[in-house]
């Protein structure tokens, strides 16, 4: 090694301590999303592929309109299944066994401050559950415009005689408006926002508790409540229905307390032909950055002081 | 911290308390503890398991706060991030990811202590130089044995050229090869200038590599010194006599009876212990893996 | 401390939430209310899955159900669950659509028809009989329901018009459905086609129906043989019309004012046939009706059967005849077939060059 190789290293190992540094923040995002990867969890693709196929093979018999209804259906739950799981076992299986394993006294004996630890942790779940989306999206695009021409194939060749140009485009219309269109998008960035919160209670979660199960357990408690409590909050805010005081104070403290998960459900209405607006993804979106940032402020106050 | 002789850590009055869940009682771990190491020495922390030596290295370390007192490193006190910007720490059993292969975990706290992509690279050959982990550099961890652990450990804690190593028994559980490769590192450190401070419940490791020990029991720094110092008893001396017949011994115990104040404590054949024993036949390493928590 | 952070979180984000739950709302996403009715429609796994962002893989779940029980017969599950379905997604207007399906054709048929009963249960059958027009109105209201959710679909105002023509037999609120269906966005154009269909068969309406059935017959693009007929009746019954009200004077005044209209010559044929029985004179009036361009290409079936019925032009009548038949035999009616053919034994036309075989008769 060079003299002035030596130098350069001091350099950088000299310059002055970075209260945040995106660099550190991205190392152990990526590091946790290379963990995640090489504990083979992308093996899931697998069984989300058998399901989607499995949708179709089982369900040829319908009419097109279920066929391709049950497709999204089960595409769309596997997702929703597969990213909140991602985020909440992902994140309790790795905080609680670096605290565990003692793998996190080497990293917080680095000049890392606990926030970025958190904060990476997070951003690498997060990308795990973005890149597992997108994988799943191709995958459930790509059996749909299949399916979609296919049907149209079927419906044509079962038509009696020779359909008219007329018919067969009204055909391809109806088909294709239940089938591979952009407001689907929508439905998978709702999807992933809704896995995004869901780390985040994992996260918070799991800096004060010590095991994994506690944190999946707790975490997912919070998940279900979250998408409860939107009903909750129907008491809280009563339309023309008589609550009892007690009732109403507790709906409104939960409401108050526990996300609300529920708010990010549009995937039912997307696949029944229903748009959403650009502003309201705009707006879900904004509340996400909302819940990442409260709960990872929550999660910090409690860490920066954990005893490790 | 004294001007004018500038200290690698300073600890003083250091006291740790941790409450028992659940408990009225709490654990006194840490109990009004002072120490200081000046740059460039080997510091050696001794003591039973329970003694509070690790709890002493995370507080050092901010891993931990203190109930009361203060800790220093290079006149910056442990609970700054910044000051782990020139402390390496060696966990004791470390464990890594060991999905990560030799070369990626050092690249990884690399990129933890700020080095960019390039340094990274070359900090990486040098260390696994150093550790004589080259062939290893591409396996993942999980295939590694505790020697290398530790030994990638020691890596993984030199990655940002610390000023201050500090190491929680570096020779737990590892192989007395492995041990000793550990001690030669020790040494090249310390030529080097870089302080250590490393603990251990193990007297023989420490006293072939420290400059200055302190002894722990039951959270209060019983007593610090510099090796040969604290071997030595004070008010006792030695002789040790080769082919001495009776009546020499008969005569040299008359005269040390007409002394005042002075008494014979024992006399007889010289033993040596086990340890020593054990430790001198096997060449001086020790194959005790008893764990300090 | 912590809870705090949260509490004062929780009062911020909980407007901002609920205004966006209206958003929703209004936007048709929060049509499902999870309230004690619902839960008691649907199993607990079920309920949960439809609460955590399942509610449509559910409702595909219940629709695979009603679809196994619309296979054991059990119409009662097939309804409770076609509830469920529409319920759950009350915009999908498929789910109403099967339901209806189910309802107004399924059971329906099934209670209408003595054979799925064995000798034993013949007082069962008697039993359920009774049941069955309350299948009806259960589709026919499932239909409507479903039109109101779904304002911008076709599909739903078509099934309507499908049950009231098919089971209700009534073509005025058939068309009047079908007409509905008609102008959404997406309807295909066929149901226009049955909107005239259904119009045309309204009794006392003949006059609107042959506004809407000459349009589309002569726009041309897709001539039915529902269309072919209809066109013909129409104009049948239009002329009539005109026979009865007017006298031959009026009806030649008539035809040198509008000579567009070539009815008015139909008119004048039809008078001479049956009132003076006069073939030659009707013959001329044909003669000049198809002169006129849009005259629809039946009156040259007239025509030509019309000729055939005197003996020494026979032979150059079925010419035209065959002609005729081999490029377009949309325009022959059963009747006129059943001419031809007595034409054909007429002529002592060999069996091989028969244009009527006996089963053509029946296939139109």
């Amino acid at each position: 090694m060079t003299v002035e190789n030596n130098k350069s290293i001091d350099n950088e190992l000299n310059s002055k301590f970075k209260l945040f540094s995106l660099s550190r923040v991205m190392a152990i995002a990526m590091n946790t999303f290379t963990q995640l990867v090489r504990m083979k969890v992308f093996y899931f693709l697998l069984i989300f592929s058998v399901l989607i196929i499995g949708a179709n093979v089982l369900f040829l018999n319908f009419t097109f309109e279920q066929e391709l209804k049950i497709l999204q259906d089960v595409s769309f739950g596997a997702m929703t299944l597969f990213a909140s799981i991602f985020s909440i076992v992902g994140t309790a299986l790795l905080i609680p066994k670096d605290i565990e394993d003692r793998t996190l006294y080497s990293i917080l004996t680095k000049p890392v401050p606990r926030f970025e630890y958190l904060v990476g942790k997070l951003l690498g779940i997060l990308f795990l559950v973005a890149v597992s989306l997108l994988l799943m999206s191709i995958l459930f695009f790509a059996v749909l415009f299949v399916r979609q021409h296919g049907i149209l194939a079927e419906e044509i060749n079962q038509m009696r005689g020779q359909p008219s140009q007329e018919q067969i485009s009204s055909l391809r219309e109806d088909i294709f408006a239940q089938g591979l269109r952009l407001e689907l998008i929508n439905g998978v960035v709702a999807v992933f926002l809704k896995a995004a919160v869901a780390a985040a209670i994992a996260l918070v979660v799991s800096t004060f508790a010590s095991s994994t199960l506690f944190t999946i357990i707790v975490s997912l408690v919070i998940y279900f409540i979250g998408h409860a409590q939107s009903m909750a909050l129907n008491y809280y805010f009563p339309e023309g229905d008589m609550h009892g005081a007690l009732q109403r104070f507790i709906a409104g403290i939960v409401a108050i307390i526990f996300p609300n998960l529920q708010i990010f459900n549009v995937v039912d209405g997307i696949v029944s032909g229903q748009s959403v607006p650009m502003s309201l993804m705009f707006r879900l979106t904004g509340l996400t950055g909302f819940y990442l940032f409260i709960y990872s402020f929550v999660s910090w106050v409690i860490f920066a002081k954990k005893e490790l | 911290m004294s001007k004018d002789l500038p200290t690698a850590v300073q600890i003083k009055n250091l006291t740790k308390i941790f409450p028992l869940p659940f408990r009225k009682e709490k654990v006194v771990a840490v109990d009004n503890l002072s120490l200081s190491v000046k740059p460039g020495e080997v510091y050696g922390l001794i003591g039973p398991n329970g003694s509070g030596k690790s709890t002493t290295m995370k507080v050092l370390l901010g891993l931990i706060s203190a109930t009361s007192g203060s800790s220093t490193v290079f006149g910056m006190s442990s609970t700054e991030t910044a000051s782990r910007g020139s402390v390496g720490f060696l966990p004791e059993n470390p464990y890594f990811y060991k999905y990560l292969t030799g070369a990626e975990t050092i690249a990884f706290y690399g990129k933890l202590c700020g080095l960019k992509r390039k340094a990274i690279k070359e900090r990486t050959s040098e260390l696994l130089n150093l550790v004589e982990l080259e062939g290893a550099r591409d396996r993942r961890l999980a295939g590694y044995s505790k020697g290398m652990l530790q030994r990638i450990g020691l890596a993984q804690a030199l990655v940002g050229r610390p000023k201050l190593v500090v190491l929680d028994e570096p020779t737990a559980g590892v192989d007395p090869a492995g041990s000793r490769k550990i001690r030669d590192l020790i040494m090249q450190l310390k030529e080097q200038g870089i302080t250590v401070i490393l603990s251990s419940h193990l007297l023989e490791q420490v006293q072939e590599v420290c400059d200055r020990v302190g002894i722990i029991f039951e959270g209060k720094l019983v007593r610090e010194g510099s090796l040969k110092k604290l071997i030595e008893i004070e008010d006792q001396t030695e002789i040790v006599l080769e082919n001495a017949g009776s009546d020499l011994l008969k005569k040299i115990s008359d005269l040390v009876n007409q002394e005042s104040g002075v008494n014979l404590v024992r006399s007889g054949r010289p033993r040596t212990t086990l340890e020593t024993l054990f430790l001198k036949e096997t060449g001086g390493d020790s194959k005790d893996a008893r764990n300090d928590s | 401390m912590i809870l705090a952070i949260l509490v004062v979180f929780g009062f911020l984000r909980i407007p901002f939430e609920s205004q966006t739950e209206q958003k929703l709302k209004d936007l048709g996403f929060r049509d499902w209310v999870p309230n004690m009715s619902a839960r008691e429609q649907l199993t607990q796994a079920s309920f949960i899955g439809a609460i955590g962002g399942f509610r449509s893989l559910v409702a595909s779940i219940y629709d695979l159900r009603a679809h196994e029980a619309f296979r054991d017969k059990d119409w009662g599950s097939v309804e409770r669950f076609r509830k469920v379905t529409t319920s759950l997604q009350p915009r999908f207007a498929k789910h109403w659509d099967l339901a209806a399906w189910d309802m107004a054709w399924n059971a329906y048929a099934y209670y209408r028809s003595k054979s799925e009963f064995s000798k034993d249960d013949l007082e069962l059958w008697r039993i359920e009989k009774m049941i069955m027009p309350s299948y009806l109105e259960k589709g026919l209201s499932f239909a409507k329901e479903g039109a109101k959710w779904t304002p911008e679909s076709y599909r739903l105002p078509m099934v309507i018009g499908d049950i009231y023509s098919q089971k209700y037999n009534n073509p005025k609120l058939a068309s009047e459905w079908y007409f509905k269906s008609s102008q959404a966005k997406d309807a295909p154009t066929y149901i226009y086609r049955a909107y005239a269909t259904q119009l045309a068969k309204c009794v006392g309406m003949e006059e609107e129906a042959y506004e809407v059935v000459s349009n589309l017959y002569n726009d041309g693009k897709l001539r039915t043989l529902t269309l072919h007929r209809d066109m013909e009746r129409l104009e049948g019954y239009l002329v009539n019309e005109l026979v009865q009200a007017k006298s031959i004077d009026e009806l030649k005044t008539m035809v040198r004012k509008e000579k567009s209209k070539y009815i008015i010559h139909e008119a004048i044929a039809t008078y001479y046939l049956e009132e003076e029985n006069n073939i030659s004179l009707a013959i001329d009036a044909y003669r000049e009706l198809l002169k006129n361009p849009k005259a629809p290409d039946f009156y040259r079936r007239k025509f030509a059967l019309l000729i055939a019925k005197d003996p020494a032009n026979q032979e150059r009548a079925y010419k035209l005849l065959k002609k005729m038949y081999l490029s377009s035999p949309q325009i022959f009616r059963r009747v006129d077939l059943i001419d031809l053919k007595k034409l054909e034994s007429e002529l002592n036309i060999p069996t091989k060059e028969k244009l009527i075989k006996s089963e053509d008769s029946n296939k139109q």
